[in-house]
């Protein structure tokens, strides 16, 4: 690596001196048809493909060149033009043509191969390496709100961990984890990194819970090394990549090498990330206070105000240990200073160019002790001697380093109680500490992933349109853990946990492809390929408690009895998987497309019923702007095409355990060991895959020179075959069969508007687009026998936040009691007719005055579990983006933002902040913190209509439960506003800079997680779960403020 | 031709684009209909209430159908087919409009906070709970035989149709056995098959015999005998009857005390009773034959705990004091916790049967 920089630079030394030879200087003029200037025009050496300078107002331009280089001129809306410069030749007029047939140059990948998008007949989007640039972060977090249908959630803050990505709405019903911290399994679009798959939910589907490193693997790929993103959406597009392309497709393509003299490119940033706004919390002598005016303005009975004295820091304000004003959150969050270096080094030409990039980023999270560290280098060498043979060698090393403090990445639920002591206590110092402060802050946890893949690619032409390529790569994978909790974090004794993990995966893939052209008006093209793919996973936990002490922390020989956990995880993995597949395309003239595809999937993982899963997709397009008499009638059409597609992807929902059952060691029988089933899981080897099928309809509209562009897509996705576990009969000696019986239906429009306001070429230019996506989603059957509901049933008992599936109606619904108001009043409770009872609770206190009002569903005047109602839904209902970007010469200014809108989210964190008040006279872990609720519109008296109960009557916090988390009280619409980026760049004058021997300064500033629009009541309605609850141990997300500076050399 | 021709187009793209937006009918998805379950069920449908008070039976077990549903009682016959409509006559009854807490202060406000409205005698309300009214007496509705055997062509059957937009149930074959009506609680004095005088549980065949109903007493002195008076299964010194009186205005409430001879006692001699705080009652009579007052019925007038009731029951307290042996003052207590369901002038009377209760001091 060291031994290819030091030939990069000498390389570099060495084209400055061969450019200080022989340069003439020319000037000259660019204009358009009418004879305008035209300014801002890029001049571009191609020999070099350096960018040599931009024209002025009157459209002039100076370089100093070489005599006889060729000049490329570029700009947005124009035919590019070249022109050779003559020897001795110093000035120079150049006119350009409007473009009108920019779409040709817009290349997809569709299987592994590059189209025009002219002639693709599925929906995809595209995203280039500028609209991703400048901000430091992860890669899905810059795609947030760039690409209609693509609905990505930044809901976790933590270094290294991602959110959630889905495409086109909903495809499970499958939950991981439990109660507040269940999440929907995720379902992650397919990544395809420089045509090797990826797949991204591999560290998340333990749920938030998980075990090991966690670090999502789109955390390791460096943004600045990418150069393209597409986003594949429907059936046509991804059937290509089949099973695993269910759920989407993501292509990112990183840079390669493309200039003749070599090219040294340095992105750097400095940022610095702040925590939130953090709770207000009342403190010291304000919190034993309002704990005092409480209890004496709530007490029934004398002998509550005398529990006062049984109370130490209420009544005892002079003890030094009662006497404090600590601000704990303050202890656990701080604002921090990261950097992030990349360098690349790029060259060659049309026979070997090469690209390195080396990265190294580094970031300290907001809550103290965690951070993520990332190192990585991709190497790549194209070789093509003749048109014939290409021959491409790539190697990809990264090393993550994250570190997730005493929590589990995601959720930080230590943090997340230390934060809510008294502020009475003492603060940490040499006398005293807390357990849960020296917990996150001293656990010693260090967590790595390796990962290294090469990968090799040949390609042979044999006969003129017919050419045959094989690749082939292998990703090792390698995962570590090890965590120390000194002894006083864990109740004296001190805990190692240690975890190893491996992954592999053997991928090769060949494929044969012919294109011709008959009478040069019919095209054909046809690929067939097959994929070879061989998958391993293994981690083992171990987890040893109670070691001997803080000094000793291994290696450790031990007695079994305080050894916990241990032994193969169940996602062991060892899949071999087999694919074809054949895709051909037609077209006439480029008018009329039709595309064909055909791919079946085989895999060790499928049941052996369903060996190979089949995805057909069929797709048709119309190019009305290729028509000649649209050309004639609408000239203003730059183009028009109208779209249709169908097709299918089908997914494997066997795992080894569903298909074969899970076998334990059950006793001796004759002196020999017994091995017998277990009986939670019957086996199911006829298990169907997941089929989801789905029309795509979509229209694509450019007007005038591409500067209004439009696309649309509408949808219809039927998610066939899900996977839902059906509880048997109890006369069965099993629990639970895996089925198949459940279905959802996806069906939506997405809308892209891409506006270049201002005519090209001046001074002062605009984009302006907005993105946006409307998903519906409903649930269109479940197992017979359910008769169309199913409830599951949260058996967390005391958040009770159930979820219901009914037939006909949005998937991901509450089932809830339904919060009306507060009783103003006592006479305000009604009064059954027949008993002349209150409404009362299922343990007999009647309601009063302060209390919530909750809908007697049932009619019996008693509050109980058959009071709960089908309510809202969890998954957002309209998503999608707006960016807008100005430049005014050399200054560019860029805005980005995203919305989501019509989501039903619980406030669980308000629901905690209001429940802090139940016990003022909680000792130990019960000594809670309080905070100000002036701002809430809550009963306080008589006569008040409130939205929110009484929070200080602690009398019935135990009976009525007030602030019960199973209310609709908590469910508010989630929908927000987001500006995520605001960029300021400046470019230096070329002119300026080649005098120092730079080819390219930008310098500029950028915000990131600016500003969130919401009527929500929470802290952030993004930061919430899958499930839309947001959870108050959560990693809240911090404001980036970047400085960056890009070299180019 | 040129410029038509343009809208042409602006014309074809923009119909699409609506026929497309237009017509998610077309994808034929389920409804959003209610849930109601196939298990939808009660868990007990013979449902034997008691004549005469109010009785409220909910054992719908929904499976979580979706709420409200909507109750119906349908074919409602006897057990040979023969159609009956008895028990869905409709009477006036009452019913509360505001909550009754015990510190109404005359009979006018108690009166206010309930109506009387038309309601069949039995109904099912917009929770699936069965509801017998009081204003189902026996003379309305015939209760099971007094000679205890039950015949199918005796019992009232209906079904119950369940409905909500998700479909409709049926749940059939409920039947009705309503017990004959007690007009008062504790009843121990009432066989409760026939309506007439219950038998002594200590020799049941004895026609001379009867059951009583017995108070709390204690510490009170037999005058003659000068022994603490006792109630148990063998000996009962202290009885109650509860029953109607004549010449009241059907809102009285009257207690008496008898001594052995059955002679009325002064009910000032029971010096330590809080006449005022007795029962929820007003313009309190005193003669020396009783004390009175007008009460509303039924008594108590709901279950929740007042000045007067604990429980469900009403509770009156009798208390005198008198010096005992070595000067020491003793207090004499008798209680009674009760119900009265039926509306009318009613006395409850203490009968101090083998020994006066003595009131001298030793």
């Amino acid at each position: 690596m060291k031994n290819k920089i030091l030939y990069s630079i000498l390389l570099f030394c060495m084209s400055l001196c061969l450019q200080g030879m022989a340069q003439t200087t020319v000037r000259g003029r660019v204009l358009d048809e009418d004879g305008k200037a035209l300014r801002s025009v890029t001049v571009i050496n191609v020999s070099t493909a350096r960018q040599l300078v931009a024209t002025d107002a009157n459209g002039g331009f100076s370089v100093s060149v070489a005599s006889g280089t060729t000049l490329l001129f570029k700009l947005v809306g124009y035919k590019e033009k070249r022109v050779s410069l003559a020897a001795g030749q110093t000035s120079l007029t150049v006119n350009l043509e409007p473009s009108s047939t920019e779409v040709d140059e817009v290349v997809v990948t569709r299987g592994y191969v590059k189209r025009p998008k002219e002639t693709s007949t599925g929906a995809s989007n595209i995203i280039t390496a500028e609209d991703i640039r400048d901000i430091p972060g992860s890669l899905e977090t810059l795609l947030q709100g760039k690409a209609p249908g693509l609905n990505i959630q930044v809901n976790t803050g933590a270094p290294g961990f991602r959110g959630t990505t889905q495409i086109r709405g909903l495809s499970t019903l499958s939950t991981v984890g439990s109660g507040n911290e269940s999440i929907l399994m995720p379902t992650s679009p397919l990544y395809v990194i420089d045509g090797v798959p990826l797949d991204a939910d591999r560290a998340s589907e333990m749920g938030l819970q998980q075990q090991g490193p966690g670090v999502s693997p789109l955390s390791m790929i460096p943004p600045e090394d990418i150069e393209s993103i597409e986003i594949l959406k429907d059936a046509q597009a991804t059937s290509l990549y089949g099973s695993l392309a269910a759920y989407g497709v993501v292509i990112i393509n990183t840079k390669r090498g493309n200039s003749e003299v070599p090219r040294i490119n340095y992105v750097n940033n400095s940022f610095m990330r702040t925590p939130p706004k953090l709770r207000e919390t009342l403190g010291g002598n304000l919190e034993r206070r309002l704990k005092l005016e409480q209890i004496f303005g709530n007490a029934l009975t004398q002998a509550d105000i005398d529990r006062i004295q049984t109370t130490p820091h209420l009544s005892d304000s002079l003890n030094a240990y009662f006497n404090n004003s600590t601000n704990w959150q303050d202890l656990y969050f701080q604002t921090t200073y990261n950097h992030s270096h990349n360098l690349s080094v790029d060259g060659g030409n049309s026979i070997l160019s090469y690209k390195a990039n080396i990265g190294y980023y580094s970031e300290t999270g907001i809550i103290r002790n965690t951070g993520f560290d990332r190192y990585s280098t991709n190497l790549r060498m194209d070789y093509s001697p003749d048109s014939k043979l290409r021959f491409t060698g790539q190697v990809f090393a990264q090393l993550g380093k994250i570190n997730k403090g005493d929590g589990s990445g995601i959720l930080q639920t230590g943090v997340a109680a230390g934060g809510l002591s008294s502020t009475l206590l003492p603060p940490p110092s040499f006398y005293s500490v807390s357990s849960e402060y020296i917990s996150s802050i001293s656990t010693n946890n260090e967590n790595g992933v390796r990962l290294i893949r090469p990968y090799v690619e040949g390609s042979y032409q044999i006969i003129d349109g017919l050419r045959i390529t094989s690749a082939l790569s292998y990703e090792f994978v390698s995962s570590t853990e090890d965590t120390f909790s000194p002894a006083a974090a864990n109740n004296q004794f001190s805990k190692v946990y240690s975890f190893a993990g491996r992954q592999t995966q053997l991928y090769s893939r060949s494929s044969l492809n012919y294109s011709k052209t008959f009478n040069e008006s019919h095209n054909i093209f046809i690929n067939l390929f097959n994929e070879v793919r061989n998958v391993t996973r293994q981690d083992f936990p171990i987890q040893q408690d109670r070691t001997p002490n803080d000094n000793f922390q291994g290696p450790l020989g031990y007695d079994g009895f305080f050894s916990r956990g241990g032994g193969l995880l169940d996602n062991f993995k060892n899949e071999r998987a087999l694919s074809f597949a054949l895709s051909t395309s037609y077209d006439y003239k480029r008018k009329y497309i039709l595309d064909l595809s055909y791919r079946m999937d085989g895999s060790s993982g499928n049941g052996f019923g369903n060996l190979y899963t089949k995805n057909p997709a069929i797709g048709l397009r119309w190019n009305a702007h290729n028509e000649e008499w649209i050309k004639d009638a609408a000239p203003w059409l730059s183009l028009g095409s109208i779209r249709g597609s169908w097709g299918i992807n089908v997914m494997p929902n066997s795992t080894l355990e569903r298909i074969y059952g899970r076998y334990d060691i059950t006793g001796n029988y004759n002196q020999q060991q017994g091995v017998g089933i277990r009986f939670g899981q019957i086996p199911n080897p006829n298990l169907k895959p997941t089929t989801s099928m789905q029309y795509n309809f979509g229209l694509d509209i450019a007007l005038f020179n591409n500067r209004i562009d439009f696309v649309y897509d509408t949808y219809y996705k039927k998610v066939d075959n899900l996977l839902f576990d059906q509880r048997l009969n109890s006369t069965v000696a099993f629990d639970v069969l895996a089925s198949n019986d459940a279905a959802i239906a996806n069906y939506g429009h997405e809308l892209a508007l891409n506006i270049r306001p201002l005519r090209p070429g001046g001074d002062f230019s605009w984009t302006f687009s907005i993105n946006g996506a409307l998903n519906k989603d409903i649930l269109l059957k479940l197992p017979a026998h359910y008769g169309g509901q199913f409830i599951k049933w949260n058996v967390d008992n005391l958040n009770g936040q159930h979820n219901i599936f009914r037939v006909g109606t949005a998937t991901m619904s509450n089932y809830l009691f339904i919060n009306e108001g507060v009783y103003s009043r006592d006479e305000d409770v009604p009064i059954d007719p027949t008993s002349g009872l209150r409404y009362r609770n299922s343990d007999g206190t009647f309601f009063q005055a302060g209390d919530p009002i909750w809908k007697d569903m049932n009619g019996d005047y008693i509050l109980d579990n058959r009071d709960m109602v089908r309510t809202g839904n969890n998954q957002p209902l309209i998503t999608g983006g707006v960016q807008n970007t100005f430049s005014y010469k050399n200054i560019q200014f860029s805005i980005y933002a995203s919305y989501t809108a019509k989501r039903t989210i619980l406030n669980n964190a308000l629901a905690e902040r209001m429940g802090l008040m139940a016990n003022p006279f909680g000792q130990g872990k019960d000594n809670k913190v309080v905070v100000p609720l002036d701002g809430y519109n809550m009963w306080l008296q008589p006569g008040d209509v409130a939205m929110y109960p009484y929070a200080y009557a602690y009398t019935r916090s135990g009976t009525i439960r007030p602030f019960r988390y199973d209310q609709t009280l908590w469910a508010e619409n989630g929908s927000y506003f987001k500006i995520n980026n605001m960029i300021l760049a400046y470019n230096f004058n070329r002119g300026l800079l080649s005098r120092y021997g730079l080819e390219r300064v930008r310098v500029y500033a950028s915000l990131d997680n600016v500003v969130t629009f919401s009527t929500y009541s929470g802290p952030n309605p993004e930061n919430v779960t899958s499930m839309g609850r947001d959870l108050s141990n959560g990693y809240p997300i911090p404001r980036t403020y970047n400085i960056g500076l890009n070299l180019s050399f | 031709m040129i410029s038509y021709k343009k809208y042409n187009i602006l014309g074809i793209a923009a119909g699409l684009c609506m026929s497309i937006t237009s017509c998610s009918e077309m994808y034929n998805l389920p409804e959003d209909k209610d849930f109601i379950s196939e298990n939808l069920n009660y868990s007990d449908k013979i449902l034997e209430t008691r004549l005469g008070r109010t009785t409220v039976i909910n054992r719908l077990n929904a499976d979580n159908s979706t709420l409200p549903i909507k109750f119906e009682i349908i074919n409602p016959r006897f057990g040979d087919g023969k159609a009956v409509t008895d028990f869905l006559q409709v009477f006036p009854t009452y019913e509360w409009i505001a909550e009754y807490d015990g510190k109404e202060t005359s009979l006018q406000d108690i009166e206010s906070k309930r109506r009387l409205v038309d309601k069949p005698i039995f109904e099912v309300d917009s929770g699936g709970r069965f509801i017998m009214h009081p204003s189902a007496t026996a003379e309305r509705i015939t209760p099971r035989p007094v000679d205890t055997i039950l015949k199918t062509q005796d019992i009232r059957f209906f079904d119950l149709k369940l409905t909500n937009s998700g479909g409709i149930r049926y749940i059939k074959d409920f039947q009705l056995i309503p017990w004959r009506e007690l007009p008062y609680e504790p009843s121990s004095d009432i066989n409760p098959y026939t309506g007439g005088v219950a038998p002594d549980p200590n020799a049941p065949n004895d026609p001379r015999k009867r059951a009583y109903i017995l108070p709390n007493i204690s510490n009170i002195t037999g005058e003659r005998t000068n022994v603490l008076l006792v109630n148990n299964n063998l000996k009962k010194d202290v009885v109650v009857y509860i029953r109607p009186f004549e010449g009241g205005n059907g809102n009285k409430l009257r207690f008496k005390f008898l001594n052995k001879d059955s002679l009325a006692i002064n009910p000032v001699e029971f010096n330590e009773t809080r006449w005022d705080q007795l029962v929820h009652g007003f313009n309190k009579e005193m003669t020396s034959q009783y004390v009175q007052y007008d009460v509303a019925y039924p008594i108590p007038l709901s279950s929740i705990r007042t000045d007067y009731a604990q429980g469900d029951r009403a509770n009156v307290v009798f208390q005198y004091s008198r010096i005992g042996w070595g000067g020491v003052r003793t207090v004499s207590t008798f209680s009674l916790a009760f119900k009265i369901f039926r509306k009318g002038d009613w006395e409850i009377v203490f009968h101090f049967k083998n020994d006066n209760p003595k009131f001298d001091n030793d």
